[in-house]
């Protein structure tokens, strides 16, 4: 139990590092809403090393921690929305997924992510135009799921279900 | 248990929809010369862009306390300064008689050509 608390806290603390650092990368691509979401790589480790609700537990604080830190409380709803989406479309690969195939969770999980986004957004600003830039986003998501997705992969390979 | 191939392949699938999706509907662009400046769902202007004769800016803030400037220039429109985090809606450059909406996130703004409807268009 304690064990398994301070890897929930170590893994927090390493997703909002990564969460931290992308947040200083200038935008490559001009589009809202794509990101390529490091912090994705943690929960899709957690929810396979760890479990669906130590995942969520990890998800959560550094949602909220996140945003708190890089002082944009502003993009907490499109955050949170996208995160627990994600979260809860990884629910259900995880039972099919066999050890090898993990990357397709942050695929999986990403796209979801960009999903509940755009509509938070439809939501936020009352219209559909800015479902424009869902397919870029969707596509976004495959390209940067598969390189999260990859990452947790080989995190999975190494350390195990430690 | 789904080999991974059949995983490979349905995404591989789903990235050339989307992608083809994309071009389909950043292609179908909205083209207008009346460009609305829209926050939280409420229209704060609307400007005919093909009267705009001089250069003039103007500041929205945001619920927040943020603020973008937004630039107007004859036959264009863009967001010249923001303070949001990601500062988007600056990068994505001018808005002029066609292209897809300015959009800032944080801030809950966008700047859109107003769709122009069939009865506007006979009337034209």
């Amino acid at each position: 139990m304690l064990k398994k608390l301070t890897t929930m806290a170590m893994l927090t603390a390493v997703a909002l590092i990564l969460f931290t650092v992308e947040a200083q990368i200038p935008t490559l691509v001009p589009i809202p809403g794509i990101k390529l979401g490091l912090a994705n790589i943690i929960t899709v480790y957690a929810i396979f090393a760890l479990g669906p609700l130590e995942a969520l537990g990890i998800l959560l604080v550094r949602v909220f921690l996140g945003s708190v830190f890089s002082g944009a409380m502003v993009t907490l709803l499109y955050s949170l929305a996208g995160g627990l989406l994600c979260w809860l479309a990884m629910l259900l690969p995880r039972k099919i997924l066999t050890k090898q195939q993990i990357w397709v969770c942050g695929v999986i999980g990403a796209v979801c992510h960009n999903l509940g986004q755009t509509m938070i957004a439809i939501l936020l600003f009352q219209s559909l135009t800015v479902a424009v830039y869902l397919p870029l986003l969707m596509l976004s998501g495959i390209i940067t799921g598969l390189f999260t997705g990859l990452c947790a992969q080989l995190l999975v390979n190494r350390l195990g279900n430690r | 248990m789904i080999r991974t191939r059949t995983w490979v392949i349905i995404i591989a699938a789903a990235a050339v929809v989307f992608a083809l999706l994309s071009i389909w509907m950043l292609s179908a662009k909205q083209s207008g010369t009346i460009a609305e400046v829209i926050q939280d769902g409420v229209i704060l202007r609307e400007i005919d862009l093909s009267l705009v004769t001089r250069e003039y800016s103007f500041t929205v803030e945001a619920p927040d306390g943020g603020f973008n400037i937004i630039r107007v220039q004859p036959g264009r429109i863009c967001v010249s300064e923001a303070d949001c985090p990601d500062l988007i809606c600056v990068h994505q450059g001018w808005l002029n008689n066609q292209g897809s909406p300015i959009v800032c996130l944080p801030h809950r703004l966008m700047i859109r050509l107003k769709e122009v409807t069939a009865v506007d268009a006979v009337s034209h």
